[in-house]
């Protein structure tokens, strides 16, 4: 059984080497192909026998991409496209974008003409999700990247292989539901440790990181829980997964129990149901999901679904991680933000993008958040 | 001192196209005012649903968007972002929905215009997904029923049966919806004549976008913008249709006579790309006519006439080839086809910081219009209703520069 350090590094060594993960599968003859932010059908992908690798952007300067987009369109979106034009994907054999916000709808039109080497797959997804002609038109979404699928890479799609690819998501939902929860009561697990294990899921297969997580939950469930010495606080927002954001938590002292991050929890809270066809089951699984700031939702459940979590975790605070120009996520502030206060559920704002090289005003809200938790 | 004696405006006449059209767009609040007060619903809709529904059913609605840019036109864009902005609301946040978020929640009366409040909300995603976003804030804070016609963006050129279906499931649920919640009555027989209408001025419309093709043209394209708010929220109503057609005969008339609305000599014909920059609209127009420039087309006000149809499916159809519904190599031709019916010389674009959707794919589309018209394109930064972010300086720049290539393409520059 390895170590839970051997562990953490390991999931961090995924996390941080995308290009390293993406290089190995490709000298092993495997397939990948990208999938862009928010949701994308990974299954089929997986079920196709293809790697599916998140494409969510990186940290870097944007040049390149400047000649296709406005500097007022998500960082997210700016830093794929500038990752494709860099060649960083070379050698993926496709890119499935869904239009699930105004800056991917630009994402997959540009993609077209900036990186022709990268076929573009688009998937539509409904936003009126949970009824007969939603669930019918995500089914042809899906047969739509299939189709594109094949021409891409040559793999054939089968039913059969889909259930098995649904029953290897489903598990790695729960083992990843699981590991969040466990994660809360283990506070010398760093901020920074605990994002490697969410952020490393995008970059390998699915089924090797179901058994990482079960030998790290393994590990942990042997190890007593250090003294709570830090503030236990849920995360929101579409990313948390700067370095530097990441170790302003863990020095002024705040520990992440929940989150609400669309790279992270967010990806795992819906399971496709164990039926036949399959195609049909994951369609299913979509009109099942919500409480996201991309997925239709006059009611705005996620704000209490934030709240109720917060308050089960014993969270003293939410730390909402603002991506800037990401209109989805700036609509939902506010209802964020009221549904805490009624709560009496203290909160803070830092806004982040993918070019943030100095963190020192999230450092200084963070440590007066903490102070405020302190009180 | 010299005392400035100004002259005493002329009073409108009745019998204008621009009267008809200003009356018509006021009679649309005062009629949801009159129905309000008669205990109706009320609802707040986005401007690329399909009214048809609306017409037929006989439901008073206004429109926030039309609502914004009369805000923003007349000078309260920034005041009223500014509520919105206190409240929470990120600058960054298109400034239609922070205006009609500040409206609806907080201000409730404005100097500029008033519309009712909303009892219920019909938001269409054709536009964008801000909209879904914006409509999904109001339901909340206003804790009233949405009705939400989901139309993604076409990632082909031709429409699938799968989104055709899904936007038709969709229609046929949200009359059912309408007729439950307002207790009006679908009328097959009201709906034909609905369309009937809706064609008659959907054509005439573009019988007067199509006069811009003319050298010189018999109107400043900016007029154009009078015409497209009864276009998109009455263009089933025959007032409508008599307020276009006079326009259609007096641009004739200028035709016949050599004359033009736009006041300056028509040196160079342009097309400009993007939502108008509402609260500097005077100031985009002066720096063009200064220069002889007239935009004489653009997608954004001759779009409304493209929603001409026989019949239910038609309306889908044309609800799913709205300009933010479509992708870049169908935009691009929308343009390309404009561009080289109408004589064009250049293409002003707007960078416009509240539309992400519009802006997300713009230097592309435009690069490729560009290179298959051969024509200069020139950029300036702005917003649809937000005026700090437009830059006068900057505009007379980008637009002296654009004048410049134009006249040097015709081979007149002088050494």
């Amino acid at each position: 059984m390895s170590n839970t350090q051997e562990l953490l590094s390991k999931f961090n060594s995924i996390a941080t080497n995308p290009s390293k993960q993406k290089d190995a599968y490709l000298a092993a003859g495997e397939k990948i192909v990208l999938t862009a932010p928010v949701y994308t059908p990974e299954e089929i992908i997986h079920s196709m026998g293809l790697i599916p690798m998140g494409a969510w952007g990186g940290t870097l300067p944007l040049q390149k991409s400047r000649e296709y987009f406005p500097a007022f369109i998500c960082s997210i979106a700016q830093s794929i496209l500038e990752l494709g034009m860099n060649d960083a994907f070379k050698g993926a054999s496709a890119i499935v974008i869904p239009p699930l916000c105004d800056c991917l709808r630009g994402l997959g039109q540009n993609w077209k003409y900036a990186v022709p080497t990268i076929p573009f797959i688009p998937m539509s997804y409904p936003q009126n999700r949970a009824n007969e002609v939603g669930i019918a038109f995500c089914k042809a979404g899906y047969e739509r990247v299939i189709s594109d699928l094949e021409k891409a890479t040559g793999a054939r799609f089968d039913d059969t292989e889909l259930a098995k690819s649904i029953q290897i998501y489903n598990e790695h939902n729960v083992v990843m539901r699981e590991v969040d929860k466990v994660l809360a009561t283990h506070p010398e697990i760093s901020a920074a440790q605990r994002s490697s294990i969410f952020k490393s899921a995008f970059f390998i297969e699915k089924g090797e990181h179901t058994v990482l997580v079960k030998e790290l939950l393994d590990v942990l469930k042997h190890i007593s829980s250090a003294d709570a010495k830090k503030i236990p606080v849920m995360t929101s927002g579409i990313l948390c997964d700067a370095p530097d954001l990441l170790e302003i938590f863990d020095r002024v002292g705040l520990q992440i129990v929940a989150d609400d991050v669309a790279a992270e929890s967010r990806q795992y809270r819906t399971d496709a149901p164990g039926t036949t066809p399959a195609l049909d089951a994951l369609a299913e699984k979509f009109s099942r999901m919500d409480n996201c700031s991309v997925l239709f939702d006059a009611d705005k459940k996620r704000a209490d679904l934030i709240v109720e979590t917060a308050k089960q975790r014993g969270a003293r605070g939410v730390v909402i991680v603002l991506t800037k120009f990401c209109p989805p996520e700036e609509f939902d502030y506010v209802i964020i933000k009221k549904a805490c206060n009624a709560a009496k559920l203290p909160h803070v704002m830092i806004e982040v993008d993918r070019q943030m090289t100095n963190y020192e005003q999230a450092r200084t809200a963070l440590e007066t958040f903490r102070d405020v938790l302190q009180d | 001192m010299t005392e400035q004696i100004k002259k005493a405006p002329r009073p409108p006449d009745p019998n204008s196209g621009k009267y008809k059209l200003d009356y018509i767009a006021n009679k649309v609040i005062k009629d949801a005012f009159e129905a309000k007060a008669r205990g109706e619903k009320v609802g707040w809709c986005s401007s690329a649903f399909p009214k048809e529904i609306i017409e037929t059913l006989g439901i008073p609605v206004v429109y926030p968007e039309s609502h914004a840019v009369v805000v923003a036109a007349r000078g309260g864009g920034q005041r009223m972002c500014e509520v919105a902005e206190a409240e929470g609301y990120s600058n960054d946040i298109c400034a239609y929905a922070r205006i009609a978020i500040a409206y609806a929640t907080k201000v409730k009366d404005t100097p500029e215009q008033n519309i009712p409040l909303p009892d219920f909300l019909l938001c269409c995603s054709n536009i964008c997904n801000t909209m879904i976003n914006w409509y999904e804030n109001l339901a909340k804070e206003l804790n009233i029923p949405l009705i939400m016609l989901d139309i993604p963006i076409n990632p082909d050129n031709e429409i699938s049966d799968a989104q055709f279906a899904y936007v038709k499931g969709q229609l046929l649920a949200a009359i059912k919806q309408l007729e439950e919640l307002t207790g009006k009555k679908w009328s097959d027989e009201r709906f034909k004549e609905v369309l009937k209408m809706n064609k008659r001025v959907c054509q005439a419309f573009l019988e007067v976008t199509s006069l811009g093709k003319h050298v010189p043209s018999p109107y400043s394209g900016f007029e154009l913008f009078n015409l497209m708010g009864p276009m998109m929220f009455a263009r089933q109503k025959a007032e409508t249709l008599d307020a276009i057609e006079t326009c259609l005969k007096e641009y004739k008339e200028n035709l016949a006579k050599g004359v033009s609305t736009f006041k300056a000599e028509e040196k160079y014909r342009i097309i400009s790309e993007g939502i108008a920059c509402w609260p500097w609209l005077r100031v985009t127009y002066n720096g063009l006519k200064n220069r002889g420039i007239n935009m004489v087309t653009t997608i954004y006000a001759v779009a409304p006439g493209f929603l001409l149809y026989d019949d239910f499916d038609g309306m889908i159809r044309a609800s799913c080839r709205v300009p933010m519904a479509i992708n870049l190599q169908t935009s691009r031709d929308d343009r390309v086809k404009l561009i080289k019916g109408s004589n064009v010389d250049g293409m002003l674009v707007h960078v416009n910081r509240s539309c992400k959707v519009w802006s997300g794919f713009l230097y592309e589309m435009c690069r490729q219009v560009a290179e298959e018209c051969n024509i200069p394109v020139a950029y300036f930064d702005g917003d649809q209703a937000d005026p700090r972010v437009f830059s006068e300086a900057q505009y007379e720049t980008r637009v002296q520069g654009l004048a410049e290539i134009m006249e040097s393409r015709k081979g007149d520059v002088k050494a």
